[in-house]
């Protein structure tokens, strides 16, 4: 254990908390070794709505992955969302102003400072800035500026930003459980670190997480991130819709999405129906299947569409050689890939955490992207920031404790 | 049709318009009435009131059993059922022609069901099929723009090109002061340029001729959007002001739709003047845009007057998907807060307002105003003891209509659907819309 490090990654979703234990080496390889997972019940699109009941759910989720993984959980990555967040690009500017015209790093340091000089409102902080490109002299496409010579040195970023008090409620919350919180990122960015290779990244890839409560997305095009975006629909949506529709509670609305749903309409469905009649709730009572699929389809379509439209807006739509990838619950929708192709006029694929090695399940299953994907963000933040040493960490986590804030 | 057979052998290619649902047949009295010879027309509607406006074109009343005459009223189910009860008498409309534009507004019911079904019937006959349609302005509603980009892809598939336009760019061309009816009338303008620039091409006795092979090979197949530039100059130095209206056409798009062409064809009709360097200078500004497309140059002979009428058919070969943000440029190219907020600043102040009006009237000074009122008594009814007697009970109800307000139950809002789960939570509203809500229910759709 001496020369691997141990990173969490916890997301606390709409429809389950998610713990995901990862053991990193020297060499960066990621090996997921424990998992936990506990139903939520405090969540509404994203966002707490109940403290108390998120509270148990994460510490449930916690104690599993800790059994699992045979570690003590001290401080995790947490994943955030919900409707308040904007992902926007920004670009900084920077003359270099040395006599001979060659770039240094501090050049670089300004301007990467410029760019994250951004105008927000004032109720919202910023959660990530990253790098695109550097211009050097309107010469695009430039990775590390350093050392060349140019009078003009502009850098591309991407922002994604969010209400700071809606963001500083899970972290208040995971931070109370004497957790404490390494970082945090947005979940659309983490699942996509999580299901996409260099090569996607490099040819242009749409990740969309289908989670319950909302639906993330971020683009890759030319190795870098260019798009975030974050939609307050989701799975919870179509089974409201359903039990709208069909008159079914929410719960028995629940169970059909996931046995009887589908992301198309089968034409054959309309004269095909699901007797409830073995039911305690709702005895008797007879649904169309085809009633079923087209509440459903029109619900992920419109989903899908609305992406779309905010893609096509961004100009992004002719990068994404390598088509769309699903990953989050929603994602286990039957034909759900071929909607996202009718929609995209893309290729569309269910995402796997191949980038990562472990426990085969966590990988193979859509609804682990953001927490695999959260130790992978952890595993970059360790690489760029030093080590830590065990004393100063404690001490750290002391402090943190004692004034209940992050950091 | 032997009529028609003996007009297709003659050499002339037969091309015949049809309008459908009230838009389209609009359109098609218009261009009858000014359209060049030898172009039948037909109006065809589910709607009888519609029809019997029509003066210049032949009608025919779709689905004389289903909607019986009524119109469909945006549903486009409806209209398809018509259209396939009336598919023995569509057929024969269409056969033995050669190009048959099908002409239709999208979003209502007839024109957006209707159209691809006509088109598809049109092309198993063995016809080019034209498609020209009208896309709604962003105000009339989500579900109508949603049923217009539908019927438009349908309308797309089942024909070989289509020339749309959408009211939307009308706005952006002109401003939003715009009046309705001048709006209206532009995007009419220059729905009817399309069809009049193609069907002038190859009707007119050209000098160069463009022939219906030309059209044929630029856009058969190709199930594309395409767009026509109608331009005249006149004067001194006309070739030179006919390029410069032609960039400066909003379809042109600065000469971006011309560089994403895949096939163009170029009119020219200029009278006896017309020269060979005038034509150079026409195309000259083509190929600095579009170098390496497929250019066909026709030039009509003498009998026309002195402008010079310059149509260009711009057939591309794009997806509709990724024409979509090109053809909304204009709006896109600000912050995209700015561009949703501003339709709404345009066009429901004058709804909105009257409702706050509405409200002010009744929770204001005269409450209660939603409720009956007696008709105003005439003035020879009105004796002095009935006066006082009104008076008197004026006085009298209004203390008690205060106490009753008092214990008056509270209304709940009318709610028609319930968000369920999201009841409590923050509404996702995006573009106006609450996407809480089922999006069936929002698109209209029916469970049967």
């Amino acid at each position: 254990m001496s020369d691997t490090q141990i990173i969490v990654g916890l997301e606390i979703g709409t429809s389950k908390v998610c713990v995901a234990v990862g053991e990193v080496s020297d060499n960066q390889v990621v090996n997921i070794i424990g998992l936990g997972q506990s139903k939520s019940r405090g969540v509404r699109k994203g966002e707490i709505v109940d403290a108390s009941l998120v509270e148990e759910d994460v510490r449930n989720a916690i104690v599993e992955a800790e059994h699992m993984a045979d570690v003590e959980i001290r401080s995790v990555f947490l994943g955030v969302s919900g409707s308040h967040m904007r992902g926007f690009n920004n670009t900084g500017v920077h003359p270099v102003v040395s006599a001979d015209r060659e770039i240094t790093d501090a050049d670089i340091q300004d301007v990467i400072k410029n760019a994250k000089a951004i105008n927000l409102p004032s109720d919202h902080s910023v959660v990530h800035v990253i790098r695109q490109h550097f211009r050097v002299d309107g010469q695009d496409g430039v990775l590390n500026p350093e050392g060349m010579l140019g009078a003009k040195i502009e850098v591309d970023v991407h922002v994604v930003s969010g209400r700071y008090n809606r963001l500083q409620n899970p972290i208040r919350l995971v931070s109370g459980l004497h957790l404490e919180v390494d970082n945090i990122a947005f979940n659309g960015l983490a699942s996509s670190l999580a299901l996409l290779s260099t090569e996607q990244k490099e040819l242009g890839t749409l990740v969309i997480d289908l989670g319950a409560g909302t639906t993330e997305y971020a683009i890759y095009s030319a190795g870098v991130i260019k798009h975030t975006g974050v939609m307050a629909v989701g799975g919870d949506h179509v089974s409201n819709d359903l039990a709208y529709g069909l008159k079914v509670p929410l719960g028995r609305a629940e169970q059909l999405k996931i046995d009887h749903g589908s992301a198309i309409i089968d034409p054959e469905a309309n004269n095909r129906s699901v007797d409830l009649s073995t039911d305690s709730v709702i005895p008797g009572k007879k649904i169309n299947l085809g009633h079923l699929q087209m509440i459903m389809s029109m619900r992920l379509q419109e989903t899908f569409e609305l992406i779309a439209k905010d893609i096509e807006q961004a100009r992004l739509i002719d990068y994404l050689r390598a088509g769309v990838v699903l990953c989050g619950g929603g994602a286990r929708t039957p034909y759900i890939t071929r909607l996202a192709r009718d929609v995209f006029n893309l290729p569309a694929a269910i995402g796997r955490s191949s980038t990562v090695s472990g426990i085969k399940n966590a990988l193979d299953e859509p609804e682990f992207a953001t927490p695999v994907g959260l130790i992978k963000f952890g595993a970059f933040q360790s690489q760029t920031t030093p080590r830590r040493e065990g004393f100063g960490r404690v001490i750290r986590k002391q402090f943190a404790s004692l004034f209940g804030g992050k950091k | 049709m032997t009529e028609n057979q003996k007009t297709f052998s003659s050499g002339e290619p037969v091309i015949r318009l049809i309008g459908l649902g009230e838009t389209g047949v609009k359109l098609v009295e218009t261009l009858a009435m000014i359209g060049p010879e030898g172009v039948e027309s037909h109006s065809l509607d589910t709607d009888n009131r519609s029809l019997s406006r029509c003066h210049q074109s032949k009608t025919l009343l779709l689905g004389q059993a289903i909607p019986c005459g009524l119109g469909t009223g945006g549903d486009v189910a409806l209209a398809r059922a018509a259209v396939e009860s009336d598919r023995d008498r569509l057929a024969k409309l269409v056969e033995g022609a050669n190009l048959v534009f099908v002409i239709a507004g999208m979003g209502g019911g007839t024109g957006t069901g209707a159209s691809s079904l006509v088109a598809r019937l049109a092309k198993e006959s063995g016809a080019l099929v034209v498609g020209v349609a009208a896309t709604p302005f962003d105000c009339e509603g989500t579900r109508r723009c949603n049923q217009a980009t539908g019927g438009l892809r349908d309308l797309k598939q089942a024909s070989d090109v289509v020339f749309h336009f959408s009211n939307q760019d009308v706005v952006q061309m002109t401003g939003a002061d715009t009046s309705l009816n001048n709006a209206l009338e532009i995007a009419n303008r220059h729905l009817c340029e399309s069809v009049l620039g193609v069907s002038r091409m190859l009707l007119e006795p050209g000098l160069l001729n463009v022939s219906f092979g030309d059209l044929q090979s630029a856009v058969q197949g190709r199930q594309s959007l395409g767009s026509v530039i109608h331009v005249e100059g006149s004067g001194e130095d006309r070739a030179a002001t006919a390029v410069e209206k032609m960039l400066a056409h909003p379809v042109a798009r600065g000469g971006e739709a011309l560089q994403e062409a895949s096939a163009i064809l170029v009119h020219l009709s200029g009278g006896e003047q017309l020269s060979l360097a005038e034509m150079n200078t026409v195309t000259e500004a083509i190929k600095q845009y579009a170098s390496a497309v497929d250019l066909v140059v026709g030039a009509s002979g003498p009998g026309r007057d002195e402008a010079l009428q310059v149509t260009v058919v711009i057939a591309h070969q794009v997806k509709l998907t990724e024409v979509e943000p090109d053809l909304s440029a204009p709006i896109e190219s600000q912050s995209s807060e700015v561009a949703n907020v501003s339709f709404p600043e345009t066009f429901m102040p004058s709804g909105e307002t009257s409702y706050v009006g509405l409200g002010e009237d009744s929770g204001g000074s005269r409450r209660g105003g939603f409720a009956y009122t007696p008709p105003a008594p005439t003035a020879e009814a009105i004796t002095p003891e009935l006066k006082d007697s009104l008076i008197e009970a004026a006085a009298r109800q209004e203390p008690d209509r205060k106490k009753r307000k008092k214990i008056t139950q509270e209304m709940l809002p009318l709610e028609i659907v319930s968000k369920g789960r999201f009841e409590k939570s923050e509404p996702t509203i995006h573009k106006g819309e609450d996407l809480d809500q089922p999006t069936y229910i929002r698109r209209g759709m029916v469970l049967n």
